[in-house]
């Protein structure tokens, strides 16, 4: 277990001094994703990096599996890295080295044989879907490959932990998807707990159980990945989860509303119904729906129409079929509006 | 051809010139590089960002290159003739040279190492770090490693100034092609031998130039 009590973290520089974290508590349990969300600058990345002590907090305690970081001799400190194995949003792979050695690398570190240690090095790079790469230099490889490498790396002390700092940012969307699927294959069967940064939604929704909403040095809120996103209660989660319709700012007309599909039956044509029982036209502003094991799961942005008696016959409808929704009013602050939930 | 260079040629007094130039470089770049590379690793590794910054060693360290670096070479030569005969028990000769090209070229080279290692990505260092690498491990498996093609382009930059300044030492007491042209050429008023010496030397560094561009290319495995 991470647990992270009044985490803060202030940056001295010449211009005066810089709070990156403010009084942080979160607590990661064994086994699970953790996401932590935000956007560029609120500080997700110094949090990640205070988890291994690579940034050392000004105030607030790390504790890993009941030890606290600050009280470890440098030593047991550099021991204890051994249990969080870390990737990055650029890799990091020594470029010199060939695919093998990097991996080797780690095993190095912790002093273990050179035939065990190859052969350790292998089995990663079997799973991780390289071993026709070992005798390969990472500039050979492409960005999702020399992920799989720093993955297998990471993974060869066999850590406890996996800290993932934007692990892939930098890469196209079915390359994402790989690495996501593969992280998650890898919390599953090797049972790594894995803290994951992003500012990206899409890497929450796809592997996290749980969820961190991050902004200006403070965690706004934290809850399963289910409850954040189908009932945001902070504007960044919010501005997160919904960033398209800031495009949407400008359509005038009538109220929005956002429809929130967390398990229902996926059989059930909610919006057809709606418009057939209301008797009125309604604009899909946004969709985004995935049907899981026939449960409906997403999101969709309603326009309703400008005459107040139908938007009312909609709400109306809505409660009275219990599904949740919030109401975005058209105005500038669009998503910082309160929000009604039924059901 | 001169009269004087057809003697200088049949004595093998040339052809020592070029050995004793090569060797001297060779010798004194070694040295210079046995205290120059882990001045330049301490300098990187002891600074601000470095991976174990101590900051008054940092500047001491700093200061004491800066001094070495600004003496011109000619009076840093002269100057450091006692601490040559300490040292090798004489301060003429190439062995006395040897020293003294040691003691200017070292601070040089340590500026050389410390913009190699500099160069080397933080983003690795810092993975290096989240397995727990000290600061020993870090400079031996990752810093010096990674900064290898630099470094290599850096010994070819430091070998060539380390011929320039042998050259110098034909002035005190120093042989090569320096002294040659010196003794040989510039004092007796004899022109040849200054540009035979200018062709020969210049075929050195070319060669020298050439060999260690193709190490550094050839191992630089970003490029492979």
């Amino acid at each position: 277990m991470i647990e992270l009590k009044s985490i803060s973290k202030t940056f001295k520089t010449k211009k005066g001094s810089f709070t990156a974290l403010r009084d942080i508590d979160l607590t990661v349990n064994d086994g699970e994703i953790f996401g932590i969300i935000g956007l560029s600058g609120a500080g997700k990345s110094t949090l990640v990096r205070c988890i291994n002590y690579l940034e050392k907090p000004t105030s607030g305690k790390v504790i890993i599996d009941g030890r606290e970081l600050g009280s470890l001799k440098k030593k047991e400190l550099l021991e204890l890295r051994r249990n969080i194995g870390m990737i990055f949003q650029s890799f990091n792979l020594l470029e010199q080295r060939t695919v093998l050695k990097n991996v080797l690398f780690p095993l190095e570190i912790a002093g273990l044989e050179k035939d065990k240690a190859i052969s350790k090095a292998r089995e990663l790079l079997e799973l991780v879907g390289l071993s026709d790469k070992e005798s390969s230099y990472p500039s050979q490889l492409s960005g999702g490959q020399k992920q799989r490498v720093a993955i297998a790396r990471a993974l060869a002390s066999e850590p406890k932990y996996l800290l993932c700092d934007e692990a892939t940012s930098a890469l196209d969307p079915d390359t994402t998807r790989s690495i996501l699927e593969l992280i998650r294959r890898i919390n599953r069967e090797l049972g790594v707990t894995t803290v994951v940064i992003t500012h990206d939604m899409k890497v929450i929704d796809s592997i996290c159980d749980r969820v961190a909403v991050m902004d200006s040095s403070v965690v706004t809120e934290v809850g399963t990945v289910a409850e954040v996103f189908s009932d945001p209660k902070s504007e960044t989660a919010r501005k997160l989860i919904l960033p398209e319709l800031k495009l949407t700012d400008s359509v005038s007309g009538g109220q929005r509303i956002r429809l929130i599909f967390s398990g229902e039956s996926s059989f059930t044509p909610v919006v057809s119904n709606l418009i057939l029982s209301c008797g009125t036209p309604l604009n899909i502003l946004y969709a985004k729906t995935k049907d899981i094991d026939g449960h409906a799961y997403g999101e969709m942005v309603l326009q309703l129409p400008d005459d107040e008696r139908a938007a009312a016959k909609v709400k109306n409808y809505l409660e009275a079929h219990v599904q949740t929704y919030s109401v975005l009013d058209g105005g500038e602050d669009s998503v910082g509006n309160a929000s009604k939930a039924v059901g | 051809m001169s009269e004087m260079l057809q003697k200088l040629w049949d004595n093998g007094i040339l052809l020592l010139g070029i050995w004793e130039t090569v060797y001297m470089t060779f010798i004194s770049a070694f040295f210079a590089y046995l205290l120059g590379l882990p001045l330049g690793v301490l300098l990187c590794v002891t600074a601000k960002d470095g991976i174990r910054p101590i900051p008054w060693l940092n500047r001491i360290l700093d200061i004491l290159v800066n001094i070495f670096r600004s003496i011109p070479f000619i009076i840093l030569m002269v100057a450091v003739l006692p601490a040559a005969k300490l040292i090798v028990g004489t301060s003429l000769g190439n062995k006395a040279m040897i020293v003294t090209l040691v003691i200017a070229a070292a601070p040089y080279v340590a500026r050389m190492v410390e913009s190699s290692v500099k160069e080397v990505d933080k983003g690795v260092i810092e993975a290096a770090q989240s397995m727990g690498a000290g600061p020993l491990r870090i400079i031996t498996r990752v810093l010096i490693p990674e900064a290898r093609p630099s470094l290599t382009v850096g010994a070819v930059i430091s070998l060539v100034t380390i011929l320039g300044y042998s050259a110098m030492a034909g002035t005190i007491g120093g042989g090569g092609l320096g002294m040659i042209s010196i003794t040989y050429g510039y004092q007796r008023f004899n022109s040849e031998v200054v540009w035979i010496c200018v062709a020969l030397t210049i075929i050195i560094v070319q060669l020298i130039q050439e060999a260690g561009m193709r190490i550094a290319r050839k191992t630089d495995r970003r490029s492979a």
